[in-house]
């Protein structure tokens, strides 16, 4: 898993790859953890490289969001997967995060804060 | 016998064979690796002061005699004894071995008897100044090295006549420290892998102990989450309702129940919640709890779900949540109302004209969000018709490959089975996903639940 950094708004880009297991979900949680630690409210997951997700997936996500919107900040999601879209749409996921096709169009809705 | 210097040499190299054995011996005894643990009774201190010392005393009785004086290494045993036991192990070692020396008499027995002693003493002050860890292989060394000097300007200073004091140091002075060094390299040597071998184990032991908490832990879970599903189904007039639940290895966390409304209308539940660990299990058990009473007796079904919800996010920590798919079937009325919190949408087949649809309804998943909306539908049930309620090991369920079995199997399977009873279907969809499986073991836990309407009793 790749994190880069957008320093000129300071957004984090989050890429996991592969399988979101239960195992690949805890390591996801704990990187995000350490952005949070570190003082990042801006993040953005790009999913393209993920080509399933469990419940652990989906509950990692959502802890995420609860914490960064608890601190005025946000977590977007973009580019995701049929297969992962289908699992969010059942979920209602797609009524809690922003959902983008591309990274770009996520990071400009954090400029306006 | 006089002995020349090399053969003097010789001769105590085959003693320290003999001390090889005997160290080997001794480090392994419960006492020695209790003391090395700094487990101290008052059995093991005694003990070792007695092992010790009688070492002191082989050490004297096996020495070679040279003008009347013994070569030998009386002072190792007082000296291993105080540096890994301290000063009363290495004191007590010395007495013994200081006071079997001076009986013997000679020349020599006050030097030599007063050294013993003061070897046990410093190899326990030594001890003392590491905080009780072994000093390794060269300090020992050194400290045996260097008491051995200290042992024959003992006997320079208080031995007399001086002049022969003088040619016992000169003879027996380099064998002596020589000797009672290298059998106190093979002593030093012997410990530290002792305590390397030690630190292994205790390391394996640590790691085999956390992975059978986490075995332990997942039973836990399972039993958790078996003792809050239905013992039976009910029996309802005019349908066929029929429900199975396989829980994946160790895990907990699918639920269905069957939830008491009226005298003609009864609530049918089947639920998931997220993660697999004894946190998921009892967000089940509470997820299930509040669902149930939410539901009771209560005809609206969007609201109590939704009572149901607020209540659930309300203790859903670090994400949990809960999908959930519930349905109020009115017996009477035949008429399945329902909400969908983010639940894989149950099929239900038309049972005139074969047509398969979802029973999707708006929702986000128990426990996200307080407040949040649900659609409410309702469903007409005609005789024939069939509802089947699953959850995603089902349609999650992997062969070797990670090819899952999908949607699409289901819903060709109830089409060509409908015509089974409910429990007949159930068996059928299990049996189809188990032979797709094949060698790839259960990763999900899997809920059926079927429904069968049947003639309308007139």
């Amino acid at each position: 898993m790749k994190i880069e950094d957008k320093s000129t708004i300071k957004v984090k880009i989050i890429l996991p790859e592969g399988r979101l297991d239960a195992q690949a979900s805890e390591e996801l949680e704990q990187n995000i953890e350490t952005l949070i630690e570190e003082g990042c409210t801006r993040m953005v997951a790009n999913l393209d490289r993920v080509e399933y997700i469990s419940s652990s997936g989906l509950r990692v996500l959502l802890a995420s969001l609860k914490k960064l919107r608890k601190n005025q900040g946000d977590l977007k999601l973009v580019c995701l997967k049929p297969y992962v879209m289908e699992i969010f749409e059942i979920a209602g996921f797609t009524n809690l995060f922003e959902i983008y096709d591309q990274e770009d169009e996520a990071i400009i809705k954090f400029k306006g804060n | 016998m006089v002995h020349s210097i090399n053969s003097l040499f010789l001769i105590l190299i085959e003693k320290i064979s003999v001390i090889v054995i005997i160290a080997y011996l001794i480090t392994r005894t419960k006492y020695f690796s209790e003391v090395l643990k700094g487990k101290f009774t008052h059995k093991n201190k005694i003990g070792l002061i007695f092992i010790f010392g009688a070492f002191s005393i082989f050490g004297t009785s096996s020495g070679v005699e040279i003008l009347g004086v013994v070569a030998n290494v009386r002072d190792l045993g007082p000296m291993i004894g105080g540096l890994i036991g301290g000063p009363l192990i290495g004191i007590g070692a010395g007495l013994i071995g200081g006071a079997y020396r001076y009986f013997i008499g000679g020349f020599t027995a006050v030097p030599c008897s007063i050294a013993t002693i003061i070897a046990g003493l410093l190899g326990g002050v030594i001890y003392k100044l590491n905080k009780g860890k072994f000093v390794g292989v060269p300090l020992a060394v050194t400290f045996a090295a260097l008491m051995e000097i200290f042992h024959m300007a003992l006997v320079l200073l208080i031995a007399r006549p001086y002049t022969e004091a003088v040619c016992v140091v000169q003879e027996t002075g380099l064998p002596m420290i020589i000797s009672n060094s290298f059998g106190m390299f093979i002593f030093a040597f012997m410990i530290v892998n002792l305590i390397k071998e030690r630190d292994t184990a205790n390391e394996r032991d640590r790691y085999f102990a956390e992975l059978e908490r986490k075995k332990y832990e997942l039973k836990i879970a399972h039993d958790i989450q078996q003792s809050f599903l239905p013992e039976t189904v009910p029996s309802l007039k005019g349908f066929d309702l029929a429900a199975i639940n396989y829980s994946a290895k160790e895990v907990g966390g699918d639920f269905y129940d069957f939830i008491p409304i009226s005298d003609h209308q009864i609530g049918l539940t089947i639920g998931d919640v997220s993660g697999k660990s004894v946190s998921a299990a009892l967000f089940m058990a509470l997820s299930r709890t509040v669902v149930r009473a939410s539901a009771a007796g209560k005809t609206l079904v969007a609201e109590s779900m939704k009572n149901a919800n607020n209540l659930i996010a309300a203790d859903a920590k670090s994400g949990m949540f809960v999908t959930l798919f519930y349905a109020l079937l009115d017996l009477k009325e035949r008429t399945l109302t329902y909400v969908n919190a983010g639940h894989n949408p149950p099929l239900i087949l038309n049972g005139k004209t074969g047509d398969l649809t979802l029973l999707r309804a708006k929702g986000i998943v128990m426990g996200a969000m307080e407040d949040s909306e649900l659609e409410e539908k309702e469903a007409k049930l005609n005789e024939g018709d069939l509802v089947v309620f699953y959850t995603d090991g089902v349609t999650e369920a992997f062969d070797e490959d990670f090819n899952p079995f999908g949607l699409g199997r289901l819903q060709d399977i109830t089409k060509k089975y409908h015509n089974l009873s409910a429990d007949g279907l159930i068996v059928k969809i299990m049996h189809e996903v188990r032979s797709f499986c094949g060698k790839a073991s259960q990763s999900d836990d899997i809920t059926l639940m079927v429904l069968k309407v049947e003639k309308i009793e007139k």
